[in-house]
C-alpha cells in the first residue's frame, strides 16, 4: 500500500489556491524553512559512522562533519543519543557517556583538531 | 577492522563538548589497561576505521526541485501548507496599504501558524511515534 506523501508540486498547487502569484523558488525556500524548523522536533533518525584516528580525542559533530562510511555524507546532527564502538570481534558495542567531563587529561595530539580562536 | 579492545562497554568513554565529540578509553594501542592512575583515560589510541556508531536526531535535507518529496514523515506534509501559507499571509499583511486588508491577512497568518504548531509540536510525536498496542497497567502480583 503506498503511503500518500506530498511533493513540492503538489503543495506548491495548494498554496496557489489562495496565493495564485506565489513564486516557486520563494515557496520552495519556505519550504526549508518549515523543514529546518521541524528538525527542531526529532523527525529524522538516522545512524553514521565515523572513523578514529590515533591519539584524537575530539571529533567534530558541526553542520560541516562528515560521515567516513562509504560515500561520505553529511552527518546533519542535531541531537546525539546513542554511540557505539566496534570491538574487538568487529561487533558495535554501546558506550556509556561521561557525565563528569573533568578529565584530568586533554590529549595533546588532539588539541590541534579542535576549533580555534575566531580570527575574523 | 576490528579495533583492540574487547569490552569497549568499560573500556571506552564518550562525552559532548558544543559540537565535538570527546572518546577516551582506558586501554592503550594493544588493548592493555593503561596502568598510571592519573593518566587512566587517555584519547583513544588507534585508528579503527568506521569505528564509531552515531544515532542520532538529524535536520531533514532540503528541497531543491519542485519534484522533490520533504524529507520527513507524510503526516508533516500537510502542516507544512500551513507553514507556507502563514509566511505569505504575513507579506500580505506587512505590504497591504489596506489596514482592512492586513487585519484579515494577520488573522489568516495567525490561523496557519496555530495549524502548523498544532500538526508539528502537539500531534507531531504521536504521528511519528511507532510504538503501538494498547497501555495497560499490571498490577503487582501480591499472592
Amino acid at each position: 500500500m503506498a503511503v500518500h506523501s506530498l511533493t513540492v508540486k503538489q503543495i506548491l498547487s495548494r498554496v496557489r489556491q489562495v496565493f495564485p502569484d506565489a513564486p516557486e523558488a520563494y515557496v520552495i525556500s519556505l519550504i526549508n524553512d518549515a523543514l529546518t524548523e521541524a528538525g527542531l522536533y526529532n523527525v529524522k533518525t538516522v545512524h553514521a559512522k565515523l572513523t578514529t584516528v590515533a591519539d584524537q580525542m575530539w571529533y567534530d559533530l558541526g553542520d560541516e562533519s562528515y560521515s567516513s562510511d562509504g560515500t561520505a555524507y553529511k552527518l546533519d546532527l542535531n541531537k546525539l543519543f546513542r554511540v557505539y564502538f566496534m570491538d574487538s570481534t568487529g561487533d558495535y558495542i554501546q558506550i556509556p557517556r561521561l557525565l563528569d567531563k573533568d578529565l584530568l587529561l586533554t590529549d595533546i595530539s588532539s588539541e590541534s583538531a579542535l576549533v580555534g580562536p575566531d580570527t575574523k | 577492522m576490528a579495533s583492540s579492545i574487547k569490552y569497549p562497554d568499560s573500556s571506552c568513554l564518550y562525552f559532548l563538548e558544543g559540537d565535538s565529540l570527546a572518546l577516551v578509553t582506558n586501554v592503550d594501542s594493544s588493548g592493555t589497561q593503561n596502568t598510571s592512575l592519573r593518566k587512566r583515560w587517555k584519547a583513544i589510541q588507534e585508528a579503527v576505521t568506521d569505528g564509531l556508531l552515531l544515532w542520532y536526531h538529524a535536520e531533514p535535507n532540503n528541497i531543491t526541485s519542485i519534484n522533490d518529496t520533504p524529507d520527513i514523515d507524510n503526516a508533516l506534509h500537510y502542516p507544512i501548507i500551513d507553514f507556507v501559507k502563514r509566511c505569505l499571509y504575513m507579506d500580505r499583511a506587512g505590504a497591504s496599504p489596506d489596514p482592512n486588508t492586513s487585519s484579515v491577512a494577520m488573522n489568516m497568518a495567525q490561523f496557519h501558524e496555530n495549524k502548523w504548531n498544532e500538526g508539528l509540536r502537539r500531534y507531531g510525536m504521536r504521528k511519528r511515534d511507532k510504538v503501538g498496542g494498547t497501555r495497560a497497567i499490571k498490577p503487582p502480583d501480591l499472592t
